[in-house]
């Protein structure tokens, strides 16, 4: 072979190197091309060890020899969509289709709300409290809703006590000096905090009153949300505009007919334009386009809720032991933020440690939590002494001093008083069992050794268990 | 020749007791009869007389027959054949008969022939049922009101337990049992408290989910219940769901028997219990093959839920599988060995 035509397969062979990638490969000609310069650290790790290879993408077609067992076809169907399995899990369902209608069951109105004959009764909820309260997340996945044909509550003994308190509230408010009573809902673990607490609720939307509920304190002070130090603050606040937007288009939803009612009165200074002749409902929504401007927003819609003549509030809050302690979020030097320093959690702690008066009267509600709640020594504390008082005042204990506690909780739940609630009595036991057989969700004769077995079953008429033991076919 | 007095019926009060059960059970579609006895007396002839060619070594009939038939020669009227005589008639006349007759019979003769209207008259009633009552006639309700004090029984504070003691009663037995069964058999790693959970998710989801569609071609277990009735009572629907897909026999493969290392398949017959666990193990399987399209604890309850839906509306693979079983089964079952006839 001469020289020349040496010289011309080898240019020859270099041409085809893209043409087969087999002989280019072990040519010489394959020197990586890297840049000179290069900061990369493509080339800095070890290479990639045989049988290390990333496996295939989802769907992908593979090639598979394997024999037996493991020659299963791999699933190449659709992924549910993100979030779309959480929406399933929190999902409320508020009807069963083959739950049996009750003919004796009546709605709660307006007028036979406050009546004292509800004692003890099981009534249903009207649709439009259904959507408000829907809307105001009162319904929590985990009760038992889904069960029956449509809401029904038990009017029970602290049902009444709450109904008592509405009372005196609107009673108060004919008068000059408007009433803001404040309670803290104690008791056990499935006794019935959270639906004491939509019971609330849903006097305050069938007497007309302005409802404002923060579904979950865990939400706020979790960090799921974004925040921002709210300017000209001192000591420095923290808003969380998508929360307050959210809220604040919840409270919109659910108040509609009440908020349409009254004209925006004062002039409130907003980075958005208001339209004119804007009623309060209007004034909510905007939060909705424009979530940056939510606190100041919120900040003008409380204003005129407190102008006279406007309805009284019920603020409500579930799950507080959340906003007892420090939040998952950090100041700008790396601190943790306090609960109580963000802009929401500090506008309902106000009220509820009793240090800002609804102007119109009105009631705050603060339900614990028996699962998914931290334990707040300052609070179980608060909570001891509260319903000490209430049996003694001169004899309440005292806060350990040599021990830490969270001088902010304790201070803001110094003179609270609680509603504890206890388990149902064996009347309201049968009243429920009853209504349960009559939905047909339970195949048994109402009896009294029934329930009466069923009662000492749910630790002596707790309602939860109770619910449990007799419809949820949990053994 | 029917009795005049059948003895069954005499026997049978209606045994009623308001059960304090949660879920009601499954009926089975026949009921077990009462195989109807023959007695040697409702025979045409007693079974000596065939036996025996002559006539004189015949046994004679029964009383009321042998009666007949005199009065048959003596051309007077007889009693009547088509109905039996009861012993109370047989014995009227006869001292010594009525003295061995047993004790029961003795002491009805006492009573009856004692039966004249007492004299005087009470100041209290005696009657059992409550006169104006409304109430009616008696008609042998038993235990009715089980909880009447015994004031009688010295010792016993809240009265004795009604018989027999329902089934439920027994500490271990308080559930259900297919319940009980499909619980254990759902448990993982000796998890039992969330087996519970799952077992109440299921029905739960039983009880939520629309009225199933039965598929004509996929018959349930017979006399089940309309498919609307099930989701109210979903312990029910479990139930019906497992029994009709849950084969009655399983395959045994006896290795060396057919010769020529072939293994013989025998067809084997299965109890109850295990009817239901196979069937069970079939729809749990296939559940676990199907899509998790939601996240958190409930996942794997709510897969069953749907496969046991899917079993009742036809739509499941357990069916084809159940059909195989049967089918290999008829195929081999000339390899079942009967045990010898003698």
């Amino acid at each position: 072979m001469s020289s020349s035509q040496c010289l011309r397969s080898f240019f020859q062979l270099s041409l085809d190197r893209a043409a087969h990638q087999s002989i280019a490969s072990r040519s010489l000609l394959t020197t990586p091309q890297t840049a000179c310069f290069s900061i990369s650290a493509s080339r800095c790790g070890p290479p990639p060890r045989k049988g290390m290879i990333a496996p295939p993408k989802r769907g992908e077609r593979t090639l598979n020899v394997k024999k037996g067992k493991g020659a299963r076809a791999q699933d190449t169907s659709k992924r549910p969509a993100p979030g779309e399995r959480k929406a399933q899990r929190k999902r409320i369902v508020l009807s069963n289709n083959n739950a049996l209608e009750v003919p004796t069951l009546q709605d709660l109105s307006k007028e036979t709300v406050l009546k004292q004959e509800n004692e003890g009764q099981v009534k249903g909820l009207p649709e439009a409290v259904v959507d408000a309260l829907r809307a105001v997340e009162a319904f929590k996945p985990t009760q038992g809703w889904r069960l029956f044909r449509r809401p029904a509550i038990l009017m029970r003994r602290q049902t009444m006590q709450l109904v008592e308190l509405v009372k005196q509230v609107e009673d108060a408010g004919k008068g000059a000096a408007k009433q803001t009573l404040r309670r803290v809902l104690v008791g056990e673990r499935l006794c019935g905090k959270s639906t004491l607490l939509l019971q609330a609720l849903t006097v305050g939307f069938l007497r007309d009153w302005v409802v404002i509920n923060l579904p979950d304190a865990q939400d706020i002070t979790n960090a799921h949300t974004e925040y921002a130090p709210l300017p000209g603050s001192q000591p420095t606040m923290y808003t969380q505009d998508t929360y307050t937007a959210n809220l604040l288009s919840q409270i919109a939803t659910a108040n509609g007919p009440v908020l349409e009612k009254f004209q925006v009165t004062t002039k409130p200074s907003l980075p958005v334009p208001i339209p004119s002749k804007c009623n309060l409902k209007q004034l909510a929504e905007l939060a909705i386009a424009n979530p940056e401007a939510s606190w100041p927003i919120f900040v003008a819609l409380w204003n005129e809720l407190s102008q006279p003549g406007r309805p009284p509030i019920m603020l409500g809050v579930d799950n507080v032991a959340h906003m007892m302690k420090d939040s998952d979020y950090l100041s700008a030097d790396i601190k943790p933020i306090h609960s109580h320093d963000l802009a929401i959690v500090r506008h309902f702690v106000d009220h509820l440690s009793g240090k800002t008066a609804l102007r119109n009267g009105g009631i705050v509600l603060a339900a614990t939590s028996g699962s998914n709640s931290p334990t707040i020594p300052g609070l179980d504390h608060s909570i001891q002494v509260a319903e000490a008082r209430k049996l003694d005042p001169e004899n309440v204990p005292q806060w350990n001093p040599y021990k830490k506690v969270d001088q902010r909780v304790v201070d803001c739940l110094k003179d609270i008083e609680v509603v504890r609630i206890t388990g149902l009595s064996k009347e309201e036991a049968r009243t429920v069992i009853e209504y349960y057989a009559a939905s047909g969700m339970l195949r048994a004769q109402v009896t009294d050794p029934f329930v009466t077995e069923k009662w000492s079953l749910a630790g002596m008429g707790n309602i939860g268990y109770l619910e449990r033991a007799a419809v949820r076919e949990r053994i | 020749m029917p009795p005049r007095l059948n003895v069954f019926y005499l026997a049978r009060s209606i045994a009623y007791r308001p059960k304090p059960q949660l879920q009601c059970r499954i009926q089975p579609a026949f009921r077990v009869q009462v195989p109807r006895c023959r007695f040697y007396s409702n025979e045409k002839d007693p079974p000596a007389a065939d036996r025996s060619e002559k006539l004189e070594s015949q046994p004679l009939g029964h009383v009321s027959e042998e009666a007949a038939t005199m009065a048959e020669i003596t051309g007077t009227e007889g009693p009547d054949l088509s109905k039996g005589t009861p012993v109370e008639e047989v014995v009227k006349d006869d001292k010594e008969a009525v003295e061995k007759l047993p004790k029961v019979m003795k002491d009805a003769l006492k009573a009856k022939s004692s039966s004249s209207p007492p004299k005087g008259s009470r100041p209290y009633s005696t009657m059992t049922t409550q006169p104006g009552g409304g109430s009616g006639l008696d008609v042998g309700l038993v235990d009715f009101k089980p909880n009447t004090p015994a004031p009688g029984i010295a010792g016993v504070k809240f009265g004795l337990p009604t018989l027999p003691i329902p089934k439920d009663a027994h500490l271990k037995h308080r559930y259900d049992p297919v319940v009980d069964q499909v619980t254990n058999l759902l448990m993982r790693h000796g998890e039992k408290s969330v087996a519970q959970r799952n077992m109440s998710l299921i029905l739960q989801h039983l009880r939520t989910s629309p009225i199933p569609t039965i598929n004509p071609a996929r018959p349930l277990i017979p006399g089940a219940p309309p498919p609307s009735h099930l989701p109210l009572n979903p312990v029910l629907y479990l139930v019906l769901a497992i029994d009709s897909v849950a084969p009655i026999i399983r395959i045994r493969s006896q290795k060396g028997a057919a010769g020529g290392g072939v293994a013989l398949q025998i067809p084997v017959p299965l109890g109850q219990r295990q009817r239901r666990r196979t069937a069970m193990q079939w729809i749990l399987t296939s559940a676990s093959r199907r899509r998790n399209t939601g996240s958190g604890k409930g996942g794997f309850a709510q897969r069953v839920a749907q496969e046991l839906i899917a079993v009742v509306e036809g739509r499941s693979s357990v069916w084809e599988r159940r059909n195989a079983v049967h089918k290999l089964g008829v195929a081999a079952r000339a390899n079942v060995v009967l045990p010898r006839k003698r």
